[in-house]
């Protein structure tokens, strides 16, 4: 009888006693990282320049022109492919007269001398490799064509290339 | 003897019920969202499925249900304190009872996720992200802290 008691009173205590479950709730974090390069910069560096232009008579710059073509000169990340595109005038403008200018040729080279310079044809775009130095170099020329009665003057136009990674 | 067996049944109807402890929870970051190089102005996209480069979590607790949430960066921070946005996207989290990275079930990180722990006690939970540079993104090193919470349901 005294072991029942005693073996009740145990089975009591437990019972009583015993604890309820808290919630758990528990965290960690990690960490995101990124490493950005260096932005494209893009200069226009020389004007594409077809100097005196006489009525009738076609006259081409060559993108092979160092002294004549136009240049852009681009910088960023080191060894990244770019992609060139650009945005070609029809005519050049002069107070209201405009004169046709086409056949658009361009070089792209990793020198400003142009030492190893791959042609290319800019209605096309190209997708050339910036240098170790994160350098490229991009020529343009093109061919004027003033009719026999072309207005003298000054003509103009504007070439736009966009680079992009 | 019949004494004491009323106290013993009195005391199971009206004593308090005896519940297990259970296993405690842990929740451990195991591996970071990893970018790498990423070039201005050119979106980068980690999948959660990523071995190499996705988030992950390890998770090890009672065999229950839990409730994940994340808080997550809105933006990443560089030099000079530059931001590059952050965006997570609604499949961009998973939860794996195998803690396989093969193996999961997609969530979105940005609303809270109630998954099963299995009988052994451990799951896995991975992210991805996209990273969103600039065109004219300072160039640097970019940081941001993902936390994940855990809670163990009722």
């Amino acid at each position: 009888m005294r072991s029942i008691t005693k073996l009740s009173l145990v089975v009591a205590a437990l019972v009583l006693t015993g604890t309820a479950l808290q919630a758990q709730t528990n965290n960690a974090s990690i960490t995101a990282t990124a490493s950005v390069q260096t932005p494209i910069n893009v200069v226009g560096a020389q004007q594409l320049s077809f100097g005196n232009v006489f009525p009738g008579v076609n006259k081409t710059v060559n993108a092979t022109d160092l002294a004549n073509g136009g240049r852009f000169d681009v910088s960023g990340q080191a060894s990244t492919p770019v992609t060139l595109s650009f945005t070609l005038p029809a005519t050049l403008s002069s107070a209201g007269n405009t004169m046709p200018i086409v056949s658009y040729t361009g070089v792209h080279a990793l020198l400003a001398t142009q030492v190893g310079g791959v042609a290319f044809s800019p209605a096309a775009g190209a997708t050339p490799t910036l240098s170790g130095a994160g350098a490229l170099f991009v020529w343009v020329g093109a061919q004027v064509q003033p009719a026999t009665n072309q207005a003298a003057g000054v003509y103009t136009g504007s070439i736009v290339m966009t680079v992009v990674y | 003897m019949k004494r004491e067996s009323w106290i013993v049944l009195s005391a199971m109807l009206v004593g308090v019920p005896l519940l297990a402890q259970g296993k405690p929870l842990t929740v451990t970051g195991i591996r970071g969202v990893t970018f790498g190089a990423v070039l201005p102005g050119v979106p980068r996209v980690i999948l959660r499925t990523d071995p190499a480069n996705s988030g992950q979590f390890d998770i090890k607790g009672p065999k229950a249900s839990v409730l994940l949430s994340f808080v997550l960066p809105l933006t990443m921070t560089g030099p000079a304190g530059a931001q590059m946005p952050l965006m997570f996207g609604a499949s961009d989290a998973g939860y794996s009872q195998t803690q396989a990275i093969g193996s999961q079930v997609g969530f979105d990180p940005k609303q809270p996720f109630t998954a099963a722990v299995p009988n052994n006690g451990r799951a896995s939970v991975f992210v991805g992200a996209t990273a969103n540079p600039a065109t004219n993104q300072r160039a640097g090193a970019y940081t941001a802290t993902i936390v994940l919470n855990v809670t163990v349901l009722p």
